[in-house]
């Protein structure tokens, strides 16, 4: 017993960092699926409101280029209008229908917080439970794809950045509709990897990559990015340098994509399963 | 006695804030960002008792994740500093050791020893960090890359600001 306070005593600071690292380990590792939902919806109400101050004041600065850029928005989606939401309407034999109220709804976001610097990066904007938002909703800018709802409070919402890791969606080339999986290999935030494309397929640099719409999260025929270079992988398979269309560094107004299909699809799919 | 805890408690604000509000905002090419919040642990007296050293740090880098949500990430690369803090003063002890009364400042120790200081032990906070992070060793050299620019970076502001903070 003499010793082992003795032993306490002689080692007391490395016992004392041993305890206080193991705390921030479990931190970390439990902070993992579940409880890391748990911890951001959390802090977010703290750091949400904190962003929200300094995105108000970096909003004034920008306000020039986002008029412009909203002008051209708004004309984009007129464009958009009738191809998006009568997807439906166009095959159904019965007009008036309620399939025919339009497959895609869009709600606009702001940015709050980004961050584009580490590994697996999220975004937060300033929508939650309150406004409709649900996890597994499509997020787009007006130039194209920036990713995935992954957890929702009810004020504010993270998503899941195209610039992370876990993040993989399916997309196409245009010109020819070969689909493969793109994700982004953590190195430069300007561009991201499909891969799985067939070496038959012909392309060329410049051209375009948009979302396939498999998957029920992101409609049909949205800007991913331009192909910049590609190579052989084992004899078989391009894998495309795709540059993203989408500059993450300066997104600031944001779409949310519900897809008023998708319990439909995922119930039928899962009828196919079993 | 009380007047030192609540200048460094002041201190610990104020680091916290322009971390936070400053630092976290300056990115060159996305790649390299500073982490100046390790200045608090660098500048705490050298007798602190040992439970207050490791605890601070601990409370810098968990405010740090909170903000950040990434809960564990910077506190445990910051409590391995402070842990490291002992040994690395010993190496670059001066002949007579540290008197009573001194701190770790530039202007007491000179620069040579100030940058040798800060840089070994921001060069051991951003090892634990940036590899707790990707958590991973694949592309070990992408990743010791970020770690050195990084490094690099947060050093030269570090002890930049010691030559604006605190004047003679």
């Amino acid at each position: 017993m003499k010793n082992l306070v003795r032993f306490i005593i002689q080692h007391h600071f490395l016992i004392l960092f041993l305890l206080i690292e193991s705390f921030s380990l479990f931190l970390l590792f439990s902070a993992n699926p579940y409880q890391k939902i748990r911890f951001y919806n959390a802090s977010h109400k703290v750091s949400g409101r904190a962003s929200l101050k300094m995105e108000n004041i970096r909003d004034y600065l920008s306000l020039h280029s986002e008029n412009r850029k909203l002008a051209e928005e708004n004309a984009d989606l007129y464009n958009q209008l009738s191809s998006t939401y009568k997807i439906f309407q166009a095959g159904s034999a019965f007009p008036g229908d309620s399939a025919s109220a339009g497959r895609y709804s869009f709600l606009t976001a702001k940015v709050i917080n980004n961050t584009v610097n580490k590994q697996y990066n999220y975004i937060t904007i300033d929508r939650g439970g309150k406004s409709g938002i649900l996890p597994e909703m499509a997020v787009i800018s007006s130039e194209g794809v920036v990713g995935v709802v992954k957890s929702v409070s009810e004020n504010y919402a993270s998503v899941l950045s195209l610039l992370n890791r876990n993040f993989t969606i399916s997309a196409k080339i245009k010109k020819n509709g070969y689909f493969g999986p793109l994700s982004w290999n953590g190195n430069n935030t300007a561009y991201a990897t499909l891969v799985d494309i067939p070496h038959h397929v012909v392309f060329e640099k410049g051209d375009t990559v948009v979302t396939s719409g498999f998957g029920g999260v992101f409609p049909e025929g949205f800007m991913v990015g331009i192909i910049e270079d590609s190579r052989l992988k084992g004899g078989n398979y391009f894998e495309i340098k795709v540059r993203l269309s989408s500059d993450f560094r300066k997104l600031s107004y944001l779409h949310v994509i519900k897809n008023e299909g998708k319990p439909e699809i995922d119930s039928l799919e899962n009828v196919v399963v079993q | 006695m009380i007047k030192v805890i609540l200048t460094y408690l002041l201190q610990f604000v104020v680091i916290i804030l322009a971390q936070l509000l400053v630092f976290n905002n300056i990115e060159f090419s996305g790649f390299i960002n500073p982490y100046i919040y390790v200045l608090f642990v660098l500048l705490l007296p050298f007798d602190t008792p040992k439970l207050v050293l490791l605890m601070s740090a601990f409370f810098i880098g968990l405010s740090i994740d909170l903000y950040m949500g990434t809960p564990g990430v910077h506190s445990t690369a910051t409590v391995f500093m402070a842990f490291s803090r002992p040994m690395v003063l010993a190496l670059f002890s001066p002949r007579e050791g540290y008197q009573k009364g001194t701190l770790p400042r530039l202007i007491q120790f000179g620069p040579e020893w100030f940058v040798k200081y800060t840089v070994m032990l921001v060069l051991l906070h951003h090892i634990v960090l940036f590899y707790l992070e990707v958590f991973t060793f694949h592309q070990f050299f992408s990743t010791f890359l970020r770690v050195l620019l990084s490094s690099i970076l947060t050093a030269t502001i570090i002890i930049l600001s010691q030559f604006f903070i605190f004047r003679k």
